[in-house]
Formats: C-alpha cells, structure tokens, sequence
C-alpha cells in the first residue's frame, strides 16, 4: 500500500520517512500498512491509529484503497507474465505463479526468484518470492520465512514469490506447481516439511480464529501439529484445518486458478534492447507467427483467436487479440491481422520506452487440415475468410455479419445479424476472456467480439425470440414490457435458426421492403375509408400520393406481449406513390375512431 | 441475345482488339463483363456492366434510397447468382443506416438476393467506408462489393475513386458506391447512374407490378450515355424491359445497334 502511494508520487511523506496507511475497521482507525521506516518504529498492523499517532505524533497517514490496491496487484500479475502463463491472484497481496517448466529458461529456480525479486524492487515493491513444490508451502515461506529460508528454500518444481506481506503491503509473486503434480520424491517431499516445521501455525492459511483456539491448547508452530493425529484435529478444530496441512505438505493437490485464459500455443522473444516501432512490432508478430505455425502444424491445428501481449519496459502489458473466423495457419495473415488491430487501437497503445517482450499465443484453437492448393485459380472461400478476418480486426467482429432468419414472425425480429466470424470455440474463449477483462477495469484491449455496433450478433435471451435491442417503438411502453416479458438478461446462448421458408411470392411485387427502420417513422396518411388503405401520405415533410395498394396484411405481435391484455396489432399496406416509390406502411392497432389512428413508415422497398 | 459461348467469342476478340490498340483510355484486356440482359443497356456498356471496375449510383430524388439501392442489390444478385458461392459485401456507415434503414434479410430474399450470399459491415464514418471497401475489392473473396455513403458522400473524391477502380482492376470484383444525393464532382468510376423509381405497370388485380428502375447513365467511360426504363423480375432474376416504357427503351429491339449480333451469327 505504502509502495503504491510512493510510486504514484502522492505519498504524504518521503519514502524515507514513517509512513502508514490506516482503514477503518468496526468504527476504529486501525494500522493497515506501513513501510519500513514505520515498522521499525515498532508499529504493528492492526494497531489504532491514535495509539500509534500517541506514540510517534509525527507519522504521515494516508488512506486505505483496498480498490487501488487490488488493482496494482492485478497490474503486478500481469507484469509476471513474462516468466509464466500461469498466474494466480491470492489477494490481497499475494500471487501465484507456476513455474513448473519455465524455470530453467530463466537459468534455474532460484535465479528466478532473484531476478523476479530484484526487478519488483527496482519498481518499488517490497517483495518476498519463495519457490516450493505445494501451493501451501510456497505461501507460509514467503510470508513467515526467515530470509535464508526463503533463499535456501525446497528444490521444487513449484515456487511462490510473496513480497513482505507483513509489513508494507504491495505485489506478490508466489509460485507453486500447476494442477498435475509431478511424481515427488522422498527428499523433495522431507524438505518441504522441514522448511514448514519452524513456521508459526498462521503460516498455514488458517482464520485468526483457529490459531487463537489453537495457541490456547500450547499449539503454536506447524511441528506441533504436523504428526498429530488428525481425527481429533479435525474433530476439534475444523476439517479446513486438516485440509490446509494437507495442501501445505503436498499431501492434497490444490491447483492454481489461472487468471487469463493459458494459450495452446505460445511463441515469445525477449529483446535486450526495448522496440518501440510499430513496423519493429509487426515484424516480431509475424517472425512468432511463423513459430507459432510450426508449432500448431505438429498437432495438425490453427489459430481462431491470437493473442499478442506486448510486454512495456515500466511494466505495462498491452493485450491486443485478434479473431478468426476459420483456422487459421499462416504468418503473413496473422501479421495482416494485427495491422489492422493496431490501426484500430490507435494511440491507446503507447509504447512509451519500448517493449521488451512480445509474446504471441493461440488461445483458441480449431483442427486445420492441410488443403491441397488447386491450380484452377484463387481460393474464394478462403480470401473471404481472411477479408472478414481483417474487417472484424479492424471495426470489430460484431460488425461483420451476416443475416440470420429467425422463428416469429414479427417483422423487425425476423431476422438477426450475427457475426459472420462466429463459432461456437471463440465465442466460448470470448466469454472468458471478457469476464477477465471485467475484472480489470483498467485493460484496455478490447474484446474482438466486443464491436459496438448496434443490430449486433448475439442473442442474450434464450429463451425467447427477442434480440437484446428491440426495435419496437418505444411509444406505449411496449419496450418495456418486453423486456419484463422476457425475463431480461441471463446466460448467453446462441440461436441459429435456419428454419426459415422464404414467404410466399404470388404477387409481382416483392412483399418485403429491402430496408427496414429501426423505429418505424411516424407519417400522417388519409384514408378514403376510416380504415381503408391510404389515399395520401406525408413522409419526411414531402406528400406523396398513392398509385396502387397492395394489403392490408395484418401481422398481430404476441399477445402475452401486452401487460394489459390489448392486442397490438398493424395493418400494412405495400404502396407505390405516384412516382413509383414503393413503402411499406402500417396503421397502429384497429381502427376506432379517426383521432386515434396512427400511421408509420416501416421500410422501402426497391 | 448471344449465348455463353459467343460471349466468350466476343470476349476473346475484344482481347485481341486491346492488344493491338494499346494506345485506347482503358484497357479491355481479359476484361469480365456483367451482361444485364437488356440488349438497350448492354449496348450502351459495351456488352455488360463492366467487373473489375468501380460503378457509382444516386437516386435521383432524395427519398428514393431504396431505389437506388434495390439496384445496386439487384445488380448483386445477378452478380452472384450461378450457385459458385460468391459472395456480396454491403458496407455501410452507421448514420447512412440510421438514415435510410438497414438492409432486411426478407426482402433481400424476395428480391432475389440470398442472404446467405450476403455479408454486411457497419462501418463508424465514410472514410472507413471507403477502406474497407477499398480491401474488400483488392481480395479476390468477394464479387460485388457496394458501399453507401449518406449525403453526397463528398468523402469519394475523385482520389478516393480512383483508388477504388485500381483496386477493383487488382481483385477483378464489382464496386458499386451508393451515394444518397447525387455529388456533381469528377469522378473516376467507370459508370455513373442517377437511379429513380419508374411506375410499375399494375398487374391485372390493380396490385403493385414488378420493381420498375428509371436508370439514367450519366457517365460512361465506355459509350454512350442514355435513359433506360427497366424492371426486375425477382423470381426470374433478370431485368426486364419495362412493357410500357418511354421511346428511349424500345429501340432495344431495333438489332441494328446491337453489336453482339453478327458475331452470334458468326460464332
């Protein structure tokens, strides 16, 4: 917390000076966090702050901001990218990292450790890193360990990192070994509980509440404890006590819950010297392309949505994702991919000093056959593709579509526009990936399926024939009351319904209009009879008179629709004009007196 | 009419003819060409509406954007038809949607047009408009690509259009802009047309008749220019010469301006 606040350059007081940061806790101001100076005055967490200004008047207090604070952490998560796919939030102030096949790119456990170490510090952070073959272990050393221990700590595939969770609060890298163990032998094994024996039982996870009951019966370290027996601790103190000794010791598995989405595929390069060009950038993509390729060319699969992560030299991760609406096995295109991704973000990717790691990985894939090229002449299927690839790269996929008919007959919910890119694996990925993106308000990568187009793709009501807008027009309510017709909002799902027999042609004239209106438009019309067909009608200030009629055809809207039992209904009518303009017309509800009829304008034919 | 294969004949000459006289404005090389079947306006167009070529459409009334568009859409659907899955791209910006409506799969389907062979982009502003359209001519996935602008669509300056046209050479698709108000500026596209709605013949009933098109060729870089009242059978798919048409359209039938003849004849 403390390290936030000097970072940021708001810090009440310099760094070297005592500093804490106090939150209200039932009623009092109590000690959060403090930075080193402070500690060494003897101030403790959990303190009151009026103690604490009692003793030492002339402390700085900021603030708690728990919200400030769980961002950096996810910034600080998404920095430790660099070293693994894997990352896990342990909030507050913790995160995991495992690094069970990425160490030894980094030369070996412990050189990580320093190095992840070091570079946290050089950005500000207080921080310990321990490295440990369980989850739990990793966890109780890198908060409670002395600094040997966390150093000389188990030879582990797995490793945490936690910077000093005690004192001053900030990031914390913490790593373990992923979901699948790997076989442990003997030593390994002895050795995590060595380093665990000495440690308070605090150090296992456990509510305050436990190691209260527990420190009242003489139990204080995890020696005391872990050669019990164990039915009697869990008879006394809780089966989540037992299972944290479990998780601590390996003898239970605890995988980590990985923040992002782990890519299929995943290709990067380091660079000693920062890139900042956007040519230099698009080249990386398309050399990591040509690896990624050979990578999915192995397992016979291609790319339906590419990920680049550009790794900033101040810590800064830009995510930029790009869309495919088929596999897609080829660097060229997924350069061209990114091209237009980076036109479409703009400036809101700075690179500022340059990047230093450019990563790209396929976080969905699809199995992609080898075609055999023809000779004949150009792919057409293919090129298209890759064109509705581009566009979406560019505008968003949501506003590349094609039209889908839809089961009702209501004209305006007939048909849909879904995006022409769809299938069900992105769309699957997509959700993840925008809940993630939700997660940090600050990202700013924009989901490929997020365009903000409005007649957009998908259906959110499954159970229903509504698209997510109604177009109906918002006079009377009827918005509204679909809406709690409806139910509203809930699991997304995808409705493709092909069942659709084009209407019936018997006559000359088509008798769909080729464009449809939103909101229908308001016209005043004449009828020779009260509820005839138009005689004359005004559009868009200009008067028209009609030729030929052609209705009415009477299309009624769902009857459970209406909350007060009315049926709306309209009558359309195809009309030319004198002209030979051809619209389609509507007058609102059944005729009941002249006053009260309502004409509208709901589309044109050609 | 001629035949497939005499078009082809035709075709092949024409190659022949622009290899020799390489010093013409525009080079008829390997040029693909879509016949409309109106003998009147295939004549005017050198023998079809030329592919690989950019072609602009207006309405000749500010309201009639539905016109304007039914032919661009038509033009579409002839384009496409032939069951090789060929697709059409319809791009579109936002306000020009907002304006004129969107496109609504139905009647698209009535009209003769798919919507499977469709693909529509929502585009923010008109110079994007304008890019994409550009990218879609330049890939060879699509065969008619037609971008509508609102207004005058004064962003399709003749830069802009002269870029479209080398773009639609490179990809050898069809670019049709579809501007909402005729722009009298120069322009580098191949046609030029002012679309207005034309009366349709009512059918014995007294219902409305086939789609009817008063098309005016403003601008033609291959020919003359000319005024042609046509409709549109939607089940059919084909334009049709509209039966009770002004003189302009009658001398369809006179073959002595129908150059496709004496080759049919030949071939």
């Amino acid at each position: 917390m403390t390290d936030r606040l000097i970072r940021s350059g708001r810090s009440p007081a310099p760094a070297d000076k005592p500093l804490v940061v106090a939150e209200p806790v039932k009623g009092a101001l109590r000690l959060a966090g403090m930075n080193d100076a402070a500690d060494g005055l003897g101030l403790k967490p959990g303190m009151a702050l009026a103690d604490a200004r009692a003793m030492y008047p002339d402390i700085a207090v900021a603030d708690a901001d728990p919200e400030a604070d769980r961002r950096m952490l996810v910034a600080i998560a998404d920095w430790c990218d660099r070293y693994t796919p894997l990352v896990g939030l342990d909030p507050p102030d913790g995160l995991l990292l495992d690094i069970s096949g990425c160490a030894h790119l980094f030369g070996g456990e412990e050189t990580l450790r320093r190095d992840i170490t070091a570079r946290l510090h050089a950005q500000g952070f207080q921080a310990r890193a321990a490295v440990a073959d369980t989850v739990g272990c990793a966890w109780a050393v890198a908060r409670y360990g002395t600094c040997e221990s966390l150093s000389a700590v188990i030879p582990g595939r797995a490793e945490s990192a936690s910077p000093e969770s005690l004192t001053t609060a900030a990031g914390y890298g913490f790593r373990t070994r992923g979901p699948t163990p790997a076989p442990r032998n003997d030593t390994s094994s002895d050795r995590t509980i060595d380093a665990l024996l000495p440690l308070p039982l605090a150090a296992l996870r456990i509510t305050p509440e436990t190691v209260t009951a527990l420190a009242q019966v003489g139990l204080k370290h995890i020696a005391d404890v872990i050669d019990r027996p164990r039915a009697p601790l869990a008879a006394r103190f809780g089966e989540a006590f037992v299972r944290r000794i479990d998780q601590a010791v390996g003898r239970t598995d605890e995988p980590i819950m990985p923040r992002l989405p782990v890519p299929d595929f995943v290709t990067e390069r380091r660079f000693a010297e920062p890139i900042a060009l956007e040519a230099d950038v698009l080249g990386t993509i398309e050399h990591l392309g040509h690896e990624l390729v050979r990578l999915m060319e192995r397992r016979g699969e291609g790319a339906r949505l590419i990920e680049a992560a550009l790794f900033r030299t101040d810590g800064k991760v830009h995510r930029i994702a790009a869309g495919t609406g088929a596999p897609l096995r080829d660097a060229a295109r997924i350069r061209a991919l990114f091209v237009e991704r980076l036109a479409a973000i703009g400036d809101e990717c700075d690179p500022g000093f340059g990047y230093d790691v450019v990563r790209l990985g396929a976080l969905a894939t699809d199995r992609c056959d080898p075609v055999q090229t023809g000779l004949a002449g150009p792919d057409h299927a293919a090129e298209l593709t890759h064109l509705v690839d581009r566009l979406g790269a560019r505008f968003g996929l949501r506003r590349v579509t094609r039209i889908v008919p839809q089961d009702t007959h209501i004209p305006e919910y007939a048909v849909a526009a879904v995006a022409a890119a769809v299938s069900s694996k992105v769309y699957e990925v997509h959700t993840r990936y925008n809940r993630r993106n939700y997660e940090d308000p600050r990202r700013s990568v924009p989901s490929p399926l997020a365009g903000e187009g409005q007649g957009g793709g998908w259906r959110q009501t499954p159970n229903s024939q509504l698209p997510p807008t109604p177009a109906l027009p918002r006079r009377k309510g009827v918005h509204a009351r679909l809406q709690r017709a409806t139910g509203g909002g809930s699991k997304p799902s995808l409705r493709l319904d092909f069942a659709y027999s084009p209407l019936d042609q018997d006559s000359l004239a088509p008798t769909r209009p080729i464009r449809l209106f939103e909101q229908p438009e308001r016209i005043e019309a004449i009828a020779s009879v009260p509820d005839g067909p138009p005689v004359q009608f005004t559009w868009r200030r200009v008067r028209y008179a009609v030729a030929h009629v052609e209705g009415p055809e009477r299309i009624a809207l769902d009857w459970w629709r209406d909350g007060q039992g009315h049926t709306l209904t309209r009558d359309y009518f195809r009309v030319e004009s004198h002209e030979g303009m051809r619209v389609w017309l509507y007058r609102e509800g059944a005729f009941n007196g002249p006053a009260s009829t309502r004409w509208f304008l709901h589309g044109v034919f050609a | 009419m001629a035949s497939a294969a005499h078009r082809g004949a035709l075709s092949h000459l024409r190659q022949a003819l622009a290899t020799i006289d390489k010093d013409k404005g525009f080079s008829l090389a390997g040029e693909e060409l879509l016949p409309l079947g109106l003998p009147a306006v295939d004549a005017a167009l050198g023998g079809g509406l030329a592919c690989g070529a950019l072609h602009e459409l207006a309405p000749a009334a500010p309201a009639q954007f539905g016109t304007a568009a039914g032919f661009a859409l038509a033009l579409a659907a002839l384009r496409t038809a032939g069951g090789k899955g060929r697709t059409a791209l319809f791009i579109q910006t936002d306000y020009a949607a907002l304006e004129a409506g969107a496109l609504y799969g139905p009647g698209l389907d009535c009209l003769g047009l798919p919507m499977e062979r469709l693909i529509m982009l929502r585009v923010p502003r008109p110079v994007d408009a304008l890019w994409a359209c550009e990218e879609a001519l330049k890939s060879r996935g699509v065969a008619i690509v037609i971008a509508e602008l609102p207004e005058a669509g004064e962003a399709a300056d003749f830069t802009a259009t002269r870029r479209l046209t080398l773009a639609a050479r490179a990809g050898g698709g069809i670019g049709i802009l579809l501007r909402h108000r005729p722009l009298p500026i120069a322009t580098a596209a191949t046609t030029r047309w002012q679309v207005a709605a034309a009366p349709s013949t009512p059918d014995r009933f007294g219902g409305l008749g086939r789609t009817a098109f008063d098309l005016s060729l403003n601008r033609n870089r291959r020919g003359h220019g000319g005024r042609f009242i046509v409709c549109w059978d939607h089940h059919a798919c084909a334009f049709l010469p509209q039966a009770l048409s002004v003189g302009v359209a009658a001398t369809a039938d006179d073959g002595s301006i129908d150059p496709q003849r004496p080759l049919a004849r030949a071939g």
